[in-house]
């Protein structure tokens, strides 16, 4: 999920850390005029919670695991702004101590998974949550969605970064597309599942955790009154429907550059390539009789990765909200102050 | 040798070198060479043993190959192999530099460095509490993971794994906030006030 410094241009680096520089600047901005005394120890803490909750091991197959990224469950826990900030310093130390990640590439990285993970998913939350008024379910779905949302946008936006780094007329990036944005749909599917488990975890132990607008200060001189303006429900609307438009592009991006040179162009291609691996005995001959055209298998594979990512999405969004036992008014009362 | 640099030199020294690893064309082959060659003089310099930096190596090559592996595969001819090789070796050579860094200069130093770069001071104050704090939870995590397994009779199912591990961050958010709370606490007995103070450095910590 790191991006490491070379795969990127130095142009495009330079361009997506201005990019994370602007946003991270902001959120520090709005961090400092919201400050209690209490912001930096828990802030500072909840950065050491997804460093380690990081290296909890999610077995997927035999020899492949995932782990937590941790944008959207810290956004919930501290806020979007105090969330981004926690999500660079992870990004920070992850590079300081293990070099992990590139130096330049941190703006990517950063804009991938702090900006889009916690201001991105926040807003895709908050949005999902609305048509549920603001209950339990609601916290747990939304926030499974935004997840899923948010690895599936920061996944177009690589493609994207990736394109413009390489500008090269000869190579076909559809393919490029179809791996990339597959391999992060089992991701996303992941990120959601452990998000979603962990949030309704917390919501049963301790809901007064998940953060409401403005608690940032402590809980018993912060109760009822506002530290900072809520955010205007317009800009999330439209950060919301900007994640949710970029994580249907992703979708959509192996059809759209494939649309430049062409179908025949591509068939031309494939058939070179697979004439090159027909030679390997018995193993690919198959191929040729197949009378689908390869193309169309191509966005067949990656049209049920779609459509299957996103039904199995609401399915376990739907599953976890129902399995939330229904709050004790006394419970989501305390989850008010 | 280069642990005794002052800090800014050490940092500079491995921004430019991974500036010119990512910079310089693959096509100028002996320019490469010689930056390559610069970095492994460092390595050297610095005493850090050949087998730790190829074990970080081993660990490391897998994932820069699969990000890179895709676009020869997409494109049968030479200039896919061509980008291959320039983000293979451009990865490879920013990555030993900055294992060069994190063996030259301790967290703290670096700390110290960018506050003087004029890095707000929120921000450090927030990252030094996280680092303070990361090494405690990792033993809370470890120590849940133990009680976990002793907890387990049979071999839990693939879902149950899931359920489990998920628990398992979810509880360590609860305490981690918890022990936030009794952080909270104990620096307001010290008399904090939310403007973030810092002790002078040591004489050879000081850039």
């Amino acid at each position: 999920m790191h991006i490491q410094d070379g795969v990127l241009s130095p142009v495009v680096c330079a361009a997506t850390g201005a990019i994370s520089l602007g946003t991270v600047g902001y959120s520090v901005h709005r961090l400092k005029q919201s400050v209690g005394d209490r912001t930096i120890p828990l802030t500072g803490m909840m950065a050491a919670l997804v460093f380690a909750g990081q290296m909890v091991n999610f077995p997927i197959g035999a020899p492949v695991s995932g782990h937590l990224l941790g944008g959207v469950l810290a956004a919930a826990v501290v806020g979007p702004w105090a969330g981004c900030v926690a999500m660079t310093l992870v990004l920070f130390v992850q590079w300081a101590l293990f070099s992990d990640g590139g130096l330049f590439a941190l703006g990517a990285n950063v804009l991938h998974m702090a900006v889009i993970g916690a201001w991105g998913g926040h807003a895709v939350r908050m949005f999902v949550q609305r048509f549920f008024g603001g209950s339990r379910k609601g916290i747990v779905i939304g926030s499974v969605i935004a997840a899923w949302a948010t690895v599936m946008a920061a996944a177009a936006l690589f493609c994207l970064e990736f394109r413009l780094s390489w500008p090269s007329r000869e190579i076909d990036f559809s393919k490029v597309f179809t791996l990339m944005v597959s391999f992060h749909s089992l991701i996303g599917l992941g990120e959601a599942l452990i998000t979603g488990v962990a949030i309704s975890f917390v919501l049963n132990q301790r809901p007064e955790l998940i953060w409401k607008m403005g608690t940032l200060a402590r809980p018993h001189e912060g109760a009822g009154k506002s530290v900072h303006p809520p955010i205007a429900t317009i800009t999330r609307t439209l950060v919301a429907g900007l994640v949710i438009a970029l994580a249907i592009a992703s979708f959509l991006s192996p059809f759209a550059s494939s649309f430049d040179d062409g179908l025949e162009a591509v068939l031309g291609k494939l058939n070179l390539e697979l004439n090159l691996t027909g030679s390997v005995p018995g193993l690919l001959e198959d191929y040729d009789r197949i009378p689908v055209p390869v193309a169309a298998w191509q966005s067949i594979a990656v049209s049920f990765a779609g459509i299957g990512g996103t039904l199995a999405v609401f399915v376990l969004a739907w599953l976890l909200g129902k399995a939330l036992p229904a709050a004790p008014p006394q419970l989501s009362e305390a989850a008010g102050e | 040798m280069c642990h005794r640099w002052p800090p800014f030199a050490k940092l500079f020294t491995a921004i430019a070198m991974i500036l010119a690893a990512t910079c310089v064309p693959i096509t100028h082959g002996p320019l490469v060479g010689i930056v390559a060659c610069v970095i492994f003089f460092a390595h050297t310099l610095a005493r850090i043993p050949l087998a730790y930096v190829c074990r970080r190596l081993l660990f490391f090559w897998p994932t820069l190959f699969l990000m890179a592996i895709s676009l020869p595969l997409s494109q049968a001819g030479q200039k896919g192999w061509l980008l291959f090789v320039t983000i293979f070796v451009r990865g490879t050579l920013s990555f030993s530099t900055a294992l060069w860094l994190v063996n030259v200069m301790p967290f703290d130093q670096l700390l110290a460095t960018l506050r003087h770069l004029r890095v707000p001071d929120v921000l450090l104050a927030i990252v030094s509490l996280m680092y303070r704090f990361l090494f405690v939870l990792w033993d809370e995590l470890d120590r849940m993971r133990t009680a976990r397994s002793a907890r387990m009779f049979r071999k839990p199912t693939l879902w149950e794994t899931w359920r489990s591990a998920a628990h398992l961050v979810g509880r360590l958010l609860i305490r981690a906030l918890d022990r936030a709370d009794r952080i909270h606490g104990a620096m307001l007995a010290r008399g904090w006030d939310g403007r973030t103070r810092w002790i002078e450095q040591r004489r050879e910590d000081r850039p």
